[in-house]
Order: C-alpha cells, then structure tokens, then sequence
C-alpha cells in the first residue's frame, strides 16, 4: 500500500503533474447550464474522428485504381471495418450539426462579446476547418456520388472571377479531376487539414481556459468595461463550481449522449452505401451529403442571374460576418431578450437551414426521364383511347416534368384535372407551341394527329 | 547595434532563414499544377456512321491521363449532328455546378440531376440556374472517324 502511495508520488512529481492536476482540474469555474456541453461533444467527435481516421488509413488506398476497393474491403471484409467507417461518417455528420449548434448557441449567449473575441475567431476558423474536412473527406470514397460532389464544388471555384481556372488546377492537382486529385484531397484531409485544426482547437481551449466561457451574471448584467466584466466573472468563479468533476461530468454527459447517437446510427444503419465507382459515364443522380442539403437548394432556389456568384461569394462572406459579428454588436447586455434582432436572426438563420434541407430532400425543380407509366390515381377511369395516349405521355417524356396528382416530377403544371383549366383545342396548342419562354418543347414536328388526339383524350380524362 | 538587438536579430533570422528554405520549395511544389499549359488532346469519339442525323446519342472517349493511374479511363460524352455535315459534341457537366446532365429522348431535352438546370436539343439553357448553353468541345473528322479535343474546354467542364 505504501509502495503504491509513494509511486504515485513519485510520478506526480517527476512528470510535474501536480499543476496540472491543480490549475486544469481541481480549478473553479462558473457553474454553467447543461447545453454548455456543446463544446464538449464537439472536441469528442473530432477526437473519435481522428482515431476512426487513422484506423481507416490503415487500409485505405488513395489512388483511382485502388480507392473504391480498398473501401469496399474495409466495409465488407475488414473485421468491424464497417463500424468503424460508420462511427466515422455518423461522427463528421453529428460533428457539423453540433458545430451550427454550438455557433447559435454562442450567438444566443453573447460568447463572441469581450473578452472572447480571440476564441470566437479561433472557434470560426475551426467552423471552416469542418468545411474542410467534409469537402476533402468526400472524394476518399471515389463512388459516384463523391466524384459529382466534388465535381460541384470544383465548379464554384472556376466561378470565382479572373483565376478561377488556376484555383481549380491548384485544388484539383491538373486539368483533369483524377489521381493527383485524390492524392491532393487525401493529403489535406489526413495531414494538411487536421494538423492545423488540432493547433487552432488547442488556442480554442487555452483561451476558454484563461477567459472562461459566459457566466449567468455577464449575461444578466449591462456590462460596459473589461474591469467590470472582469470583477463579475470573478465573482461567479468565486462561487462556482470544480472543473472536476462538475463540470466535466456535466458537459461529459452531453458529449456522450451526442457521441452514443453516432455510435447507434453507425451501429443500426451502418456507414454510408458505397456507390457505384466513380465514373464519367453512367447516368445518375448524385446527391451532396445531408449536411450539404441546404447549401444545394439555396443554390437551386436562387435567381439563377445571382446563383454563380452566390456560390462564390456565400462562404467568404459568412467568415467575414462571423469574424465581423463582435465588432458590430455594441449592446452592453448580453442576455438574448434584451438582443430581439439577434435573437430573430439565429431563429430565422436554424429555421431556414431545416427548411432548405428539407426543399433538398424532395428536390421539386428536378426533371428527370422515367420510362414508367405515369402513375394515374385510382379513381381515374381511363378509356382504352386514354391508355394509349397514356403511354404516349411517357413515350415522349412529358412525365419527365409534370406530375400527375402530386405524383412524379414538380417541374411543370401538375396536369390533374387540367380539362378543368383548358378545353381540348387549348391543351392542343399547348404542346403544339408552347409560348415563348417556357421550358416545355413543342411537339409540332414530332407527334401525328392520331397520336396528339389519343395524348389530348388522356389528359382531359384526368378527372374523377 | 548593441548585444541585445544582435540575439533579437539572430533569432529571428534563424526563424527566417528555415521558414524560407522551407516554406518557398514547398509552396512552389504545392503550386505547380497551376503551371500545366494545356495541349490539344484529340480523341477518338467513333466512327462518323454511327450518329444517325437529327438524333443525339452518347459516346464515350477514352481520357488521356497524365498522372499515375488508370482510372478514371473513360468519359462520357453527347453527340449530335443536326445536318450531314455538321456535328456538335456536348460535354455532360451542367454549365451550373458541373452535374451529369441526362439526355431525354423523349422530350428532346437534356436534363441535370442538381438543381433543375434543363437543356434544349441544341444545348441552349431552357430553365434553372444555368446561365449558358451546354459546352461543345472542338471536333473534326479524320479518315471517317470523328474526334473531339479534350482541352478545349476548361477544367470541370
């Protein structure tokens, strides 16, 4: 027993612990409410992802030739291969939901206001470090899906005016997206990348370790000097709380219930499904990753005379307003009920965000061929004259855009009880000569008069 | 200059000095993909017979790869000729964000799977954020077999 004590003693002393046991741990800290554990679950994810990742690496193969096989051995064969790539994937997911969390979160208690500038900038610096990794971490997988995405965002970089062809040769490593680009991405999102995020994450934490994090009475009080905010905090340390284990233990919980949801989702639905691999050949619909969803429909939504710029333009100016934020925001409260403007704008910002993803999901603005039958609600009698211009109706891609009954593409008129709307002879000159400026064909040189009345008899039959 | 000032300056110049002799090469390293001029990569397409008129039909041309691998070995292109002696070549990426734009016979367009781009049959923009017609790549006939210039269209095109 007192071998064990002395040993103890021994280590404390030679490796000087003990400061670090009394000025990082045993300190006291303002006591903070449960959602402060944001940060906590957010410095857990990148932990679980830098280990997930190094063990991943272990049979990852960054070349074209090898990539997307050497993945697929690590989902399907590797012993818990799949776990492991899909604590990965759920962990980079949850890690950008947390990151917006935590970000409004700051917004809300006023964490970006004197004296947390420093962390605050440091904080946006690892908000886009996330950007980062996602954007590099996508194309490790070389399916479809990772090649289009990538594609895209390759594409707003050529936008970018005067050298945006040179920044896409520097990013993409040569004209052609290929070998060099994997390597490239491979190395930013390994070495480049993490490296750097692990130095900024490091001055995050020093300066919430020498400033502290927004106590209950900075965000109660009007607070006008760095005196008075400094004299306040004191005071809330005063009769706070140790760092550990109350803290810790508080903040540790959300973590872990943040960290447990990756966990579950890696465990019950697995990491991402591989894709074909990629190629520039077949036909398909790429998606950008859930945590993209909202970033695609803005682009989609938006006047398409704004859209490119947009596209060039959107991330920098959030950084710029980000960074901004501090300087602009002069009100001496804190408290987010006496900041009505900055309160509606994180609600408006979050509501928006959800919204946009879920416009994403449905993507209403994509047209797409389908040689299927149009689906016909039950209710419709069709004649035998009507199934035939049914099939017309698919034969020559009108189902590509409209839908019937809220049933296919929302790209043009949903033709549902259209023979309310028109009379057969207007229907006709519709898909004779569409006017000027829509985006339906006309069908003038490509339908005989037989086929163009069989098409009309199904559309004015589409009633109840 | 006294003592003082002496070591200032030598410890920063010996900051100077590694970060330089360092930092230069590896920048320039990182950089010299922006360097690469391109040269005219004519490809073979197939030959001209097999593009019936008025119709547009996809093709694939092999990539000529400059790096170390394979893959990807081939890409897929549009080909239309509009009269016997006139043929158009589209790339597949949307002018919008580069997305793989789909040919529908059915109703003569070509649509993209991103963001509602649609195309005409002559590649004019029709609806969605695309603001300009689809890419053609410069073409030519030799001995019957029509090729295609990869570098004639920007990268991500």
């Amino acid at each position: 027993m007192t071998m064990a004590v002395n040993w103890r003693e021994w280590v404390e002393d030679r490796f000087a612990l003990e400061p670090i046991r009394e000025v990082g741990f045993l300190r006291k800290v303002p006591g903070t409410p449960w959602y402060y554990g944001d940060g906590a679950a957010l410095v857990l994810l990148f932990g679980v992802l830098v280990v997930t990742g190094m063990f991943l690496a272990l049979s990852y193969s960054p070349s074209p030739d090898t990539a997307y096989s050497s993945v697929r051995y690590l989902t399907e064969r590797a012993t818990l291969g799949w776990f492991v790539r899909g604590l990965h994937y759920w962990s980079a997911g949850l890690m950008m939901v947390m990151a917006w969390f935590h970000l409004f979160r700051e917004i809300i208690v006023g964490g970006y206001r004197m004296p947390r500038e420093g962390t605050w900038f440091l904080g946006v610096l690892l908000l886009f470090g996330i950007f980062i990794m996602s954007f590099t971490g996508y194309l490790l997988r070389w399916d479809e899906r990772a090649l289009y995405s990538t594609l895209l965002s390759l594409h707003m970089f050529q936008n970018i005016p005067l050298i945006g062809d040179e920044i896409v040769l520097f990013v993409q490593g040569g004209p052609e997206l290929g070998a060099r680009t994997l390597t490239r991405f491979y190395a930013m999102h390994l070495l480049f990348t993490p490296a750097a995020m692990g130095l900024v994450l490091a001055g995050h934490l020093y300066l919430i370790y020498r400033h502290g994090v927004t106590s209950a009475a900075e965000r109660r009080e009007r607070i006008q000097s760095r005196e008075q905010q400094r004299a306040l905090y004191a005071r809330e340390k005063e009769r706070g709380e140790p760092f550990y284990p109350d803290t810790m233990a508080k903040s540790g919980l959300f973590a872990l219930a943040v960290f447990l949801m990756a966990a579950g989702l890696a465990l019950f639905s697995g990491p991402l499904p591989m894709y074909p691999e990629a190629n520039l050949v077949n036909s398909t619909m790429p998606q950008g990753e859930w945590w993209y969803w909202w970033y695609s429909a803005l682009i989609a939504l938006v006047p398409s005379r704004i859209a490119p710029w947009l596209v060039v333009i959107f991330p920098p100016l959030l950084f710029l307003a980000l960074v901004a934020l501090p300087f602009l925001d002069r009100n001496p409260y804190r408290d987010i009920r006496r900041r009505p403007w900055m309160g509606a704008a994180v609600t408006a910002s979050a509501a928006t965000l959800l919204w946009l993803s879920y416009l994403r999901y449905h993507s209403p603005w994509t047209g797409w061929p389908t040689e299927a039958l149009p689906p016909v609600p039950q209710e419709v009698r069709l004649s035998p004259r009507a199934q035939e211009g049914r099939a017309l109706f698919s034969r020559y891609g009108c189902n590509s855009c409209h839908p019937i009954a809220g049933r296919g593409p929302h790209v043009g008129p949903d033709l549902m009880r259209i023979g309310r709307r028109r009379t057969p002879a207007q229907t006709r000159s519709q898909i004779l000569g569409p006017p000027p400026g829509s985006p339906m064909p006309s069908y003038a040189d490509r339908l005989s008069e037989e086929e163009l009345s069989r098409l009309v008899t199904f559309l004015m039959e589409l009633q109840r | 200059m006294d003592r003082r000032t002496l070591l200032v300056r030598i410890a920063q110049g010996i900051g100077l000095v590694v970060t330089g002799i360092v930092g230069i090469p590896a920048l320039l390293l990182a950089l010299s993909p922006v360097r690469g001029r391109r040269r005219p990569a004519w490809v073979p397409v197939a030959p001209l017979g097999a593009f019936p008129f008025g119709e547009v039909r996809q093709a694939t041309v092999p990539l000529a790869r400059d790096d170390w691998a394979e893959k990807p070995a081939e890409k897929a292109v549009y080909v239309w000729r509009p009269a016997p002696d006139q043929t158009v070549v589209f790339s597949r990426h949307c002018t919008d964000l580069s997305c793989p734009v789909i040919w529908d016979p059915g109703s003569e367009r070509f649509f993209c799977p991103c963001h509602g781009g649609i195309f005409a049959k002559n590649g004019d923009r029709v609806a969605g954020p695309p603001r300009r017609p689809l890419w053609r790549y410069d073409n030519r006939v030799r001995d019957g077999i029509l090729e295609i210039d990869l570098a004639s269209l920007p990268p991500v095109t």
